[in-house]
């Protein structure tokens, strides 16, 4: 056959004018679309082809690629990150989304590093949250499980509404062919990663996508993860090793899961792993007002999203109905309602801006060099 | 969206009336006169069995699919992404082989059951023959040229899970069950699933398996199925008419096993009771009995074509494609 060629053109039709970000997946572009009297902004996420080298060639698109340019395709709802266009050009694909000028990542930041730590009001805390939970709740009704839920994935535009992003690891869960277990092991940034994934659960369920919510929300409160556990690195490609810190640092604040409040906890592969810990009580509530926190509704939601039993965790349709949401001022969706600062806007660098070349990494570039914790955080995050 | 039919993308994009259809493909083929008329190819329902059928003509993409021991739904996947892509691009601009080896590799992924690229070309290579390009970038090259046309819209809704969900709810049999299956993996092989919702083309293999059972002395498909669509009619046009008899003579039955030993009813009048109150669902369900009764005879004159087609036709197929192949140098 010919070879292929797009009809469209990247930067026919759009200007670069930044870069934001890179990954494992490939890099993020800030651009303005060239079509006279709609000059939108645009966050373009270049896939970096499979295999680096001086000719790169066509390899095959990878399963997760695959997953997210369908299901960003067909999903549509005001909390989850419009896709604007695909675009598939010399061998590289471009995913071209809404733009979003800030994600949760910076905003938590700016206040942490903020000199007198001035937390994050509640009714943006209020705000951000429910309707996070309420483009969970669209995934979840779609049988789509997000997996990869954490601050750095959630974007809030300019006008205050929040983007649930990055669908690189979303999977639909209607009666999959194979466990959802097989395939990619490891999910979940392993501070937002749910009790049970530690635990060795074959099954994922939403609970998994909730509990992720729980420690968001968490994270907006005190402004730092709640559960901020070391990573265990893998040793063998082939086994995935017990997250040991990670538990420890949950059970620290939510006690030791025993069989009273987890039921099936025992039905764990790994639950024999928790014979080892200290015992702990609940010291969730401790937490919470260590932290700062008064409002009791606030914690009991809280508490109903980190519940230990997926069984029990609240679902994105139930934290919705929470008495948190619907007590006191009246819910904006508008997250910064009222809000007399504002956020600085998404770091855009000039000196990696050109889409065209290939997708391999080099040396220097400010994604590997950006001094300080937010650097540090999105690796680990 | 993924769970819902009426917002997806199948619902909103890539379901067309039969006319449109007929339009679009007439387009295509007025885009090049000339290699129409250069390249005879079989009409576009005999390369659809050619392409997708499952046992009169042993087909291509099927036969690819069993050899890999692919599962009915990626492999029904696939062989939508094949209809489709056609009617977005002239066969004659295209390697139909490669086409369809790409839509296969391509399924596999959206299915959750991945195979290697390699893979996929050395066991397409072993069934299509060398027609079949050798090396994966050729593949890797088609896919993007498939996505790209299809808009990136993946993901499919396929008429299955409906008759899973119907199946206790309408007291199926495992033998019902099994021939509904296989007459949905048939609509696979028609232009059903871009004209109809998937739980039209559900309903409508259920149908034919209850009341194909119900005459178990059927000489002729068309004949029941002629039958079974007026008794649907009647419904249709007067819901609260009883439901006309289905003829009962001589002969064959659907499946080639006994269809009279059925696990709901052993007589002949139990069966027909099925039938009544089968049809008395579909109308207090309001179920669109016209597209039923459409469907049905759609499926009913793809077995008349299958088995119209000379022996010789999977070969003559194959050599016509072949050769515009190689001729027009779209290897």
């Amino acid at each position: 056959m010919p070879p292929y060629r797009s009809k469209v053109r990247v930067l026919e039709k759009y200007q670069i004018i930044g870069f934001i970000s890179s990954g494992t997946y490939g890099r993020v572009y800030k651009a303005r679309s060239r079509t006279p009297g709609n000059k939108k902004e645009f966050a373009i996420k270049k896939f970096k082809p499979d295999k680096e080298g001086e000719v790169i060639q066509y390899t095959g698109i990878s399963q997760s690629a695959c997953r997210e340019m369908a299901l960003c395709s067909e999903l549509s709802h005001e909390n989850v990150i419009h896709l604007h266009e695909i675009i598939l050009e010399d061998k590289c694909i471009y995913m071209v989304f809404e733009y979003a000028e800030h994600d949760l990542l910076q905003i938590i930041h700016y206040h942490s590093q903020n000199p007198d730590r001035r937390p994050i009001p509640e009714t943006t805390v209020k705000s951000v949250l429910w309707q996070l939970l309420n483009g969970v709740s669209y995934l979840h009704q779609n049988w789509v499980l997000h997996r990869d839920l954490k601050p750095a994935n959630i974007m809030v535009t300019a006008a205050g509404e929040v983007k649930i992003g990055d669908l690189g690891l979303a999977r639909l869960f209607y009666k999959p062919i194979q466990s959802l277990y097989t395939g990619d092991k490891v999910v979940v940034t392993i501070w937002y990663r749910a009790p049970e994934l530690l635990l060795g659960s074959k099954h994922y369920t939403t609970a998994i996508d909730t509990w992720a919510v729980g420690c968001i929300f968490a994270e907006l409160l005190a402004l730092r993860p709640i559960f901020k556990g070391e990573e265990a690195k893998m040793e063998k490609k082939s086994t995935v090793p017990f997250q040991r810190n990670q538990m420890q640092k949950i059970i620290e604040i939510l006690g030791t899961p025993t069989p009273e409040r987890w039921p099936d906890v025992r039905q764990n592969p790994e639950y024999h792993q928790l014979s080892s810990f200290k015992q702990y009580g609940d010291n969730l509530k401790a937490w919470y007002q260590q932290i700062g926190q008064t409002n009791p509704q606030g914690y009991d939601l809280l508490a109903g999203l980190l519940n230990y039993d997926p069984t029990q965790r609240l679902s994105a349709q139930q934290a919705l109905e929470h008495p948190y949401f619907h007590e006191g001022a009246k819910l904006s969706l508008n997250a910064f309602e009222g809000q007399t600062f504002e956020y600085p806007h998404r770091r855009v660098t000039q000196e990696d801006n050109d889409i065209s070349l290939p997708g391999t990494k080099r040396s220097g570039l400010p994604d590997d060099s950006i001094a300080g914790n937010r650097a540090k955080r999105l690796k680990e995050g | 969206m993924a769970a819902n039919y009426w917002s997806s993308s199948q619902r909103l994009h890539w379901q067309m009336s039969r006319e449109k259809l007929a339009e679009i493909r007439h387009n295509l083929d007025a885009q090049d006169e000339k290699a129409v008329q250069a390249y005879p190819l079989p009409s576009y329902r005999q390369l659809s069995i050619f392409f997708n059928s499952r046992t009169a003509c042993p087909s291509q993409l099927i036969r690819l699919g069993r050899r890999m021991q692919v599962r009915q739904q990626a492999l029904a996947t696939a062989q939508l992404y094949v209809r489709r892509f056609y009617t977005k691009v002239p066969i004659r601009d295209t390697n139909p082989f490669l086409v369809m080896a790409t839509c296969l590799y391509l399924a596999l992924k959206m299915e959750e059951c991945p195979q290697h690229i390699r893979i996929v070309v050395s066991e397409a290579r072993s069934c299509f023959s060398d027609i079949m390009p050798a090396y994966p970038e050729k593949l890797a090259e088609c896919e993007f040229y498939v996505i790209s046309e299809l808009n990136s819209y993946l993901i499919v809704h396929h008429p299955y899970r409906t008759l899973q969900e119907l199946t206790p709810i309408l007291n199926l049999t495992s033998e019902d069950n099994s021939t509904s299956w296989q007459v949905i993996n048939d609509s696979c092989v028609t232009d059903l699933p871009l004209i109809y919702p998937p739980h039209i083309i559900a309903l409508t293999a259920i149908f034919l398996s209850v009341v194909l059972k119900s005459s178990p002395s059927q000489t002729s498909l068309h004949t029941t199925a002629a039958a079974a669509a007026a008794a649907a009619a009647a419904v249709a046009t007067n819901p609260v008419a009883n439901v006309p008899a289905i003829p009962a003579n001589t002969g064959g039955d659907f499946n080639g096993g006994g269809a009279s030993t059925n696990l709901s009813g052993n007589g002949q009048g139990q069966q027909q009771n099925r039938v009544g109150r089968l049809i008395e669902w579909y109308a207090e369900s309001k179920v669109d009995m016209e597209a039923i009764i459409d469907c049905t005879q759609e499926i009913i004159s793809l077995y008349e074509v299958w088995e119209s087609l000379p022996p010789q036709a999977e070969k003559v197929f194959k050599e016509q494609l072949c050769k515009m192949v190689k001729q027009r140098g779209i290897s």
